[in-house]
């Protein structure tokens, strides 16, 4: 990799500190970008390197020259800019604080609207979406999305089921008009289009920032440390690191990637693969793409959470950083690929040298030799997934089938396990068995690819042979089949649904995504109707389904978020658009729902 | 100057050992050098560039491993006769290729180091250097540990050599006559000499890399042994090879290191003791086992290197690949071949490999049973002491990219990895206090550090006696699928990595408690019970032992002395007598052997070891009151403005804290509390059997978190304390 002497084309102290992530520019008079940052609590600067003072509310800074500060009596939360106004291409600044948002004429020092925000504010985008032909500053509150036009009018509101990271006004269908997509802290992203939430995407952690790729792409970065980006509904690639994205951009024809400590790095947008990366020399703030040399080009606009200030110019990969300068020699790539080339040269050598010796050493070793690095060829290695009621847990049982042991077992999944990433089993030496067991609690009910790394030879190797598979959990593993005879209490709160639907796919729907020893099936091929209990491993409550035979569907259960998973799940696998439910819960008033 | 270099990818070859490449002096004064380079195959070739194509000129047979290769020189110039060592045996062979000379010695231990000085061979293996001349055993001398490298000098009117040897732990030794001239303990551990080409050769005078990274100068002139750090130990990995190159008409000292980097300082000729000035530094991902220069591909020089996994490239100037000048040699047409034929044989691997994967593949299949027996991975492991933070160190180097590493430890740890690589801790197994991490590595990923340091703040006291184990497996990215187990003895006692010397230790006037075993113990089984305490390796037994550690925190010391059934340990850390005794008697019980405890400790010790550490305790205590300012000052949440210079907000001696960097306020007070209490507890321990003192250590740990130094040592000093008294320390 690439440790790049890359300089910026623009550096520059802002003298003031800013807090990471409340940062925006914004041509306050149509044409000259200005930063705009919160610097403490209820403090905003406003840097104007190209227009004169600003007059009005802001005051010159003492600390810097070419600063004005803005003072609220409230803490700051969110900022963000656009041009609300229509007719007027200046942009109007919105402030976002606890429990108000204010829309703010830097450029006339006029109020636009000052509006309270019930729900509180966590992030704000000037954008446009759906039919709406104006710019509208959209809210993402706790546990809300909000649409507000230039007077502070109310054109859409939504409930969001977990607190709003972060959001992005994307094309996601290419139907012309943009979708909202919501980032959310319980690690979904929601698309939402026509006031109506079309698609979640399941990832592992809370969605901290959404960025535009291209017509079809959109990348993301995680809380705990991943970034990806998505093409059309499907990830092209993840990579996770150690540091949290606090921005990505897409800059050149590369992602470029802002991490807390104030890493930047430029990756391949097609894998992820690092180009280029510098390190600023604080933790960083922010990072915006911005026309601030005024050169006709966006640059990278860094910003670090001591005020410092740093432009890169887009990245091309053909020319790197310096389109005009010394373009790459023919020969210098034929010896970057040459370089490459021995690279695959030695892997591929020392693969061939192993199954060489292989072949060799098999037959000369002693049986002592043999123990330290060999196996059996036909060791199979066998990996089941039951659920243990009693322990409340999935058995993921890992098993050799000759004398061979498993050394220890390495279990790869996302989300999963409460500290980080993986999860693993080493029995102590004296209980190695050619069977080993891991315990999984999945927290959430989405589809889970867990990786398995087994280790296995004997007790006293030196070397193991590394067996890997993938399995994926069902959606609703957590849940285990109650027995058909046992009685069943009423449980009170249930939702209803009419679905036409013969009950043979629905059990093909319930074989897929519930983990069950057997599988579920309808008696004869006349019958109409359907009914099952499940038992939930975490808190061991029930859940009971009812397919009856006029169509009429009612799922019993307590939780209700399991009663909007498991409608999503059958509306999606039974391709419904437009499904009416009932609700009916024993606390809540009945409530009737599209 | 210019000092842009670019890499240009020779050939490989099987793995290198240090300092296996050599490049050959030229024929003529303008002709093209070659070069010769020996690996873990035993294979030796020698290559000439031509259009940056390596041509073979000679290829011998696969053999030992070659640990060893030099030129042989012929007062001060190197001669076109190469040298290559492999176990025992030393080979020499002509530019031709011709074996002209093959010596088996008797040597129990693989030769490791070799120096060639007309007809003098001068060999190091194990603890011993052997001098042969004409090919006869001439002298022999026997070192206190591993000889890491030799070199000769000629000494002015006469045949005489001196030798300039290094030696692990000890520093340098200058060998005369097969006797001592003269030694030095170096602490910092050299392990690499380069002897500046332009010298006369009987200046007794080389450069020097060390293990934790610094070079220097070692000179002995008039009888007088000298040495002088002249670079620090920075960020930057242990040296493992050092050459020499000339650029810009200016000599270079070139630094091959285990972090993969190569650096090159310029060194004034004219003053050797001016400070090296670095000038250029390239990462190559991977250990660097040779680094030297010469005029190979084009008659301008450049930087040949070989890596561990047995990369051979070239640092060329980029003015000679770029240029459309006539200095570069190559024609676009030549380097295209050499690309297509490169990917060609490539392809015809990538086949071969797919078939042999194919057939594995079925015998796993077959219902045969045949056995799957893959070598075992090449892969090295060092564990390093602990630095003063209590961090020690361990680095996997692995000759195919690691994709991740499993680790396993009974006991909890704190563990730290490479910024490139994601460290996850996996929830213990049951209720057991175990340590379960896996490090996943970024694609690429040769080498790897982990540090670890038992876990702060957990409330299990460190198992007395007993070392830890840290099981490492080291998973490949590639095939074949195969996971390799490293063990690492974590020791009792990581903080005494210093080397010192015994006999000066001794007479340093410290308060010594001294811990006699007696009993019917080998020399071997008592290093052994001392592996399980000491970091970093112990020299060999033999008849009678005498060593010295140094604690890096406290700078306290261990004196070890032990011949058959005799044993006696020194320290003024009482601390370190009171587990040493425990781990020993541990280790005597499995074994089965009977041995006698006895332990003496005066009774200033604890008082006498406090003042000692008087100063830094109070640098730590100061350090500790700023970290606690600065935590309220950063809760305050001060803007700009306070800090600013104009209208001072905070006092002069707040803004000094406030603006201080972090890496300044790492602090170890509270270690040093404990360690202190720790003293005191085990004095009751051992001198009054266990009696109650916990009034007096309440007392201590509140004395001492005041920095109250005073009355904590009169505390220390084991003299009851009137209340009057204690009332008149406030």
């Amino acid at each position: 990799m690439l440790i790049s002497t890359v300089q910026p084309v623009f550096k520059l102290e802002l003298n003031h500190k800013v807090t990471p992530n409340i940062v925006t520019i914004a041509k306050y008079d149509g044409t000259h970008p200005c930063l705009t940052a919160s610097a403490g609590y209820d403090k905003i600067i406003i840097h104007h390197p190209h227009s004169g003072v600003i007059s009005g509310r802001a005051q010159r800074s003492e600390a810097h020259g070419e600063v004005s500060e803005l003072n609220l009596s409230q803490a700051v939360i969110a900022l963000a800019a656009g041009p609300l106004k229509p007719d007027c291409n200046r942009d109007m600044l919105l402030i976002g604080s606890p429990s108000q948002i204010l829309a703010y004429d830097v450029h006339d020092n006029a109020d636009l609207f000052f509006k309270e925000a019930a729900d509180g504010v966590n992030v704000i985008v000037a954008g446009t979406f759906g039919k709406h032909a104006e710019t509208l500053a959209i809210v993402g509150g706790n546990s809300s999305v909000l649409g507000l036009t230039w007077q502070g009018n109310e054109v859409f509101w939504n409930v969001v089921s977990g607190k709003v990271c972060s959001m992005l006004c994307f094309d996601f269908d290419k139907d012309g008009e943009n979708e909202l997509l919501l980032g959310c802290e319980d690690s979904y992203i929601r698309v939402l289009k026509n006031n109506q939430f079309v698609l979640e995407l399941a990832e592992t952690g809370a969605v901290l920032s959404l960025a535009q790729v291209s017509d079809v792409r959109f990348a993301y970065g995680l809380g705990n440390g991943t970034i990806g980006i998505y093409e059309e509904g499907i990830r092209l690639w993840r990579v996770k690191s150690k540091q949290n994205a606090l921005s990505l951009q897409w800059s050149g024809d590369s992602l470029a990637c802002c991490w807390s400590n104030g890493r930047v790095d430029w990756r391949d947008g097609g894998s992820g693969r690092v180009l280029r990366r510098v390190q600023m020399r604080a933790a960083a703030a922010a990072m915006l793409l911005a026309d601030y040399r005024s050169v006709g080009a966006p640059d990278l606009v860094c910003v670090s959470d001591k005020g410092e200030v740093l432009g890169y110019p887009p990245y091309q990969e053909a020319t790197g950083f310096n389109a005009s300068a010394k373009t790459k020699l023919p020969s210098e790539e034929d010896r970057l690929a040459i370089t490459e080339l021995f690279n695959r040269k030695q892997a591929l050598l020392v693969e061939l040298q192993h199954y060489e010796a292989n072949a060799a050493g098999a037959q000369g070793l002693s049986s002592l030799e043999r123990e330290a690095t060999a196996m059996p060829t036909n060791t199979r290695l066998h990996v089941g997934v039951t659920t243990l009621l009693p322990e409340g847990v999935l058995d993921l049982s890992v098993s050799t089938n000759n004398d061979t042991i498993v050394r220890a077992a390495l279990v790869l999944a996302e989300g999963v396990f409460s500290s980080g990433e993986t999860m693993a089993c080493h029995p102590a030496s004296g209980r190695l068995r050619s069977h080993l067991q891991v315990a999984l609690r999945p927290p959430r009910d989405v589809p889970i690819d867990v990786h398995i790394k087994a280790l296995v030879g004997y007790a006293d190797s030196e070397q193991f042979h590394i067996f890997e598979l993938t399995k994926q959990l069902p959606r609703f593993c957590m849940y285990t089949l109650v027995a058909p005879s046992t009685s069943r209490p009423q449980l009170d709160s249930y939702v209803t649904f009419h679905i036409t639907e013969r009950v043979q796919r629905i059990c093909i729907w319930i074989n897929q995504n519930f983990l069950l020893e057997e599988e579920v099936q309808v008696d004869t091929e006349e019958t109409k109707e359907l009914h099952v209990g499940f038992n939930c491993l975490r808190d061991k409550g029930k859940l009971y389904m009812d397919f009856e035979s006029d169509g009429q569907v009612k799922i019993s259960t307590p939780d209700i978020r399991l009663a909007g998973d498991l409608i999503q799940s059958l509306a999606i696998y039974l391709n419904l658009i437009d499904l009416q439910v009932r609700l009916v819960y024993r606390y809540n008033q009945r409530q009737d729902y599209a | 100057m210019n000092y842009d270099l670019s890499r240009i990818d020779y050939t490989i070859c099987g793995i290198t050992y240090p300092d296996t490449l050599k490049i050959l002096p030229s024929p003529s004064t303008t002709g093209l050098q070659k070069f010769a380079i020996g690996d873990k195959a035993g294979v030796l070739q020698c290559l000439s560039i031509k259009d940056e194509e390596p041509v073979v000129q000679f290829k011998s047979l696969p053999g030992k491993p070659i640990t060893s290769v030099q030129l042989a020189s012929t007062s001060g110039s190197p001669s076109d006769k190469i040298f290559a060592a492999s176990g025992n045996e030393v080979k020499g062979y002509t530019k031709k290729g011709k074996v002209f000379l093959t010596i088996e010695t008797t040597l129990s231990e693989t030769i490791t180091s070799m120096f060639i000085y007309g007809g003098d061979l001068i060999l190091g293996s194990g603890r011993v250097v052997t001098h042969y001349r004409d090919l006869k055993e001439f002298h022999s001398y026997n070192c206190d540990d591993r000889v890491l490298d030799v070199a000769a000098f000629g000494s002015p009117n006469s045949t005489r050599l001196r030798l300039l040897v290094l030696v692990a732990n000890k520093g340098a030794v200058v060998l005369e006559n097969g006797q001592v001239a003269a030694r030095m303990s170096v602490p910092c551990g050299p392990s690499r000499l380069a002897v500046p080409p332009w010298l006369h050769n009987s200046d007794v005078c080389a450069y020097y890399g060390a293990a934790d990274g610094s070079i220097g100068l070692i000179a002995y002139v008039e009888s007088v042994l000298t040495c002088k750090s002249l670079v620090d130990k920075g960020s930057l990995g242990a040296v493992v090879c050092v050459g020499w190159f000339t650029m810009n008409s200016a000599m270079h000292l070139v630094v091959g290191r285990h972090d993969g980097s190569i650096q090159l300082y310029l060194i004034d000729m004219e003053n050797l003791y001016e400070l090296p000035r670095l000038k250029y530094t390239y990462f190559c991902g991977e250990p660097i086992t040779s680094v030297a220069g010469g005029c190979v591909g084009t008659e301008e020089g450049e930087l040949v290197a070989a890596t561990f996994s047995g990369r051979i490239f070239a640092l060329r100037s980029s003015r000679l690949i770029t240029g459309a000048n006539s200095l570069s040699n190559i024609s676009q047409d030549a380097l295209a071949s050499r690309r297509s034929k490169l990917e060609i044989e490539v392809a015809r691997l990538e086949k071969q490999a797919a078939s042999e994967r194919d057939k594995y593949q079925k015998s796993t299949r077959s219902s045969l049973a045949g056995l799957s027996a893959p070598p075992l991975l090449d892969l090295q492991c060092e564990l390093s002491g602990a630095k003063n933070d209590g961090w020690q160190e361990a680095r996997v180097t692995s000759a195919v990219p690691l994709d991740m590493l499993f680790l396993y430890c009974q006991r909890k740890l704190d563990l730290l990895t490479d910024s490139a690589a994601v460290l996850s801790i996996c929830p213990s197994q049951g209720s057991s206090e175990d340590l379960l991490a896996t490090v996943r590595c970024q694609a690429g990923t040769r080498r790897l550090w982990i540090r670890m340091r038992q876990a702060q703040g957990s409330n299990s006291q460190p198992l007395i006696g007993q070392s830890t184990k840290l099981l490492v497996y080291a998973l490949p990215a590639g095939a074949p699928r195969v996971a390799r187990l490293i063990s690492l003895q974590l020791p009792a006692f990581p903080y005494y990595s210093l080397h010192d010397d015994p006999d000066t230790a001794d007479d340093s006037g410290r308060s010594w408690c001294v811990l006699r075993v007696t009993g019917s113990f080998s020399v071997a089984e008592m290093t052994s019970w001392l592996t399980e305490a000491l970091p970093g390796g112990l020299p060999r037994p033999s008849t009678s032992m005498a060593f010295a550690r140094s604690h890096t925190l406290l700078k306290t010391i261990l004196i070890c002395r032990y011949q058959r059934g005799l044993a006696t340990f020194k320290s003024d850390n009482i601390s370190t007598i009171y587990e040493l005794k425990d781990i020993l008697s541990n280790c005597s019980v499995v074994k089965g052997i009977r041995v006698d405890i006895t332990c003496d400790v005066p009774e200033d010790c604890c008082k006498r070891c406090f003042e000692s550490i008087e100063e830094t305790y109070k640098i730590e205590f100061k350090k500790y009151q700023d970290m606690k300012l600065l935590e309220a000052m950063s809760a305050l949440d001060l803007d700009a403005n306070a800090v600013n210079e104009e209208i001072p907000v905070l006092c002069e001696d707040y803004l000094k804290v406030l603006r201080a960097t972090a890496d300044d306020v790492e602090s170890n007070f509270e270690e040093l509390v404990g360690i202190i209490v720790n003293w005191f507890r085990d004095y009751y321990k051992i001198k009054l059997h266990g009696a109650d003192n916990s009034y007096e250590i309440d007392q201590l740990k509140k004395y001492l978190n005041e920095c109250n130094l005073e009355a904590a040592k009169k505390i220390l000093s084991n003299k009851p304390m009137t209340p009057v008294e204690a009332e008149n320390f406030y």
